[in-house]
């Protein structure tokens, strides 16, 4: 490990605005009209980041497991508040959904992690679990958000064969069944795809972060490895517990479809 | 007759979004009926055809199914009362998967031979499919003989039908009752047919209940009804055929 290679300092940090400047000057050239929320973005990104570094180091000193595990309790009800505002539709409890689904799947694939791959000592040192938690969380978060509107999509269209389904004498479950595994489909081929081409067409985010710190390329290619099949047990695992818990959701106790919850204005009309 | 009592509603209404569907109705429906609910569009036909399957509830009174509340065992129900859609749903697939759908909750169908299941599309007439044939290349009309086939296979007692003939010229929609009436007789079926056409249904039904608002206006044989004056008072008097769904 060489640890003073290619350290940044605020300097250099300032100097890659000029990347952001070039993206302005583009932009105004096409009359796009994004330069305010660029700019807001580059500052938010700025002080987001700053912040999280200062708000990282002290808890990196804490060294307590009490601090590690609340700090994953707040990403993780922050992740589903975001979940719950990138909903499109609405589903009645998708907080709670969102909340059950990333915990289960971040003790489950994190508790791996730490106890058994990375046998990292104490279990709760946060230069382990806090960034490997980071990234289960996110990926959760985006995949759930993504099949979660799916789901609802699949609903609508499928309305009618749900019905008939039910009609035959199926179970809610056994009538959405086709719709929860078309959303899981949708959700895990990203993630599959992403399993073929990785190194063939960029190097991820985590080993190119390594190598830049002057890692052996082997360790950070073993790290990335291990990350990509973390991802797509997140992504499965966060997506069944939670389409387990949101299709309850589109039934009434008795075993009918709600469709209030699927027509086009039920949100907006609920809002107000 | 108690033990010939297939359904009893007792003071049913419904009440979605404020909006008042159904009001008050109180009826029974005896074992092998051929019933039929007419009314204009709007009066509230589909909504009350929907409750007799549990796919809604009422917003207040109450429904029985053979002397047990509705709602007390409702996939048994589901499977004792099947319906037929207005636009009937078709799987993808062949027309042997679709008869097979149910089977992947019921043993007694997903066991079904060959031969049983051409037997169902004899009885509904579509002996000369196929069964690989792929169900979404049949016509409108076989997809709902297709549709009924699927139903019959849960060996209902009653069968629900939601404006079977509104999508059909008169040659067809003639056919689908006649054959309804035909599974009726053979099956000892109790039929609950939804309709705008009293001209067709009159050739079918014994009894009519005519809905308006949301309320029973008129309960009893086409007869009496007629000598009542009910059909003009809903409007469907004369011999036009409103088509309006």
């Amino acid at each position: 490990m060489r640890p003073d290679f290619y350290v940044l300092s605020w300097n250099d940090v300032i100097i890659s605005l000029v990347f952001v400047a070039i993206s302005v000057i583009l932009i105004k050239k096409w009359k796009l009209g994004l330069e305010n929320t660029l700019l807001i973005g580059t500052l938010r990104t700025f002080v987001q980041l700053t912040v999280m570094g200062y708000v990282l180091t002290w808890f990196f000193d804490q060294q307590h497991w009490a601090f590690m595990l609340g700090l994953l309790l707040i990403m993780i009800l922050i992740a589903s508040y975001e979940g719950t505002r990138r909903q499109k539709n609405e589903i009645p409890h998708f907080f709670s959904s969102m909340l059950i689904s990333l915990l289960g799947s971040a003790i489950f694939i994190l508790g791996t992690i730490l106890l058994f791959i990375l046998d990292v000592k104490p279990w709760y040192s946060p230069y382990a679990a806090i960034p490997i938690g980071g990234m289960i969380i996110g990926n959760g978060l985006n995949s759930t958000s993504l099949t979660a509107n799916r789901f609802v999509a699949e609903l609508k269209h499928r309305e009618k064969e749900i019905e008939t389904l039910l009609s035959l004498g199926a179970s809610p479950k056994q009538a959405v069944f086709d719709s929860m595994k078309a959303s899981m489909h949708a959700a895990l081929i990203p993630n599959i795809n992403s399993l073929m081409t990785v190194g063939l067409v960029q190097l991820p985010g985590v080993m190119t972060g390594q190598i830049l710190a002057g890692i052996d390329p082997l360790i950070a290619v073993r790290y990335q490895i291990m990350i990509m099949y973390m991802w797509f047990t997140t992504a499965t695992m966060a997506n069944m517990i939670m389409l387990a818990i949101v299709y309850r959701q589109f039934f009434t106790k008795k075993q009918q479809l709600r469709r209030e919850l699927l027509r086009e204005n039920f949100r907006s009309a609920s809002l107000h | 007759m108690i033990v010939d009592q297939i359904f009893r509603f007792d003071d049913v209404s419904l009440q979605v979004n404020g909006k008042q569907l159904l009001n008050a109705l109180s009826f029974t429906v005896n074992k092998g009926e051929f019933l039929t609910v007419l009314g204009a569009s709007g009066a509230g036909k589909s909504s009350l055809l929907r409750m007799f399957n549990a796919l809604s509830s009422p917003s207040n009174g109450s429904i029985q199914f053979r002397g047990s509340p509705i709602e007390s065992d409702i996939q048994s129900l589901r499977q004792n009362v099947g319906i037929l859609f207005q636009n009937p749903v078709v799987f993808q697939g062949s027309i042997k998967e679709n008869l097979m759908i149910a089977g992947r909750w019921n043993n007694s169908i997903s066991h079904l031979l060959d031969h049983e299941l051409r037997s169902i599309l004899n009885q509904v007439g579509l002996e000369e499919f196929n069964l690989g044939k792929n169900a979404k290349d049949l016509s409108g009309g076989e997809q709902q003989r297709l549709a009924l086939a699927c139903t019959l296979l849960n060996h209902p007692q009653v069968l629900l039908l939601d404006e079977p003939t509104s999508n059909l010229d008169s040659k067809l929609a003639r056919a689908i009752m006649d054959l309804v009436d035909k599974l009726r007789r053979e099956l000892d079926l109790t039929i609950i047919v939804v309709s705008h056409d009293h001209l067709l249904m009159r050739e079918y039904a014994q009894r009519v209940i005519l809905l308006s608002n949301g309320e029973i206006v008129a309960d009893g044989p086409f007869k009496v009804l007629d000598e009542q004056g009910a059909f003009k008072k809903v409007g469907l008097s004369g011999r036009e055929v409103s088509h309006e769904t």
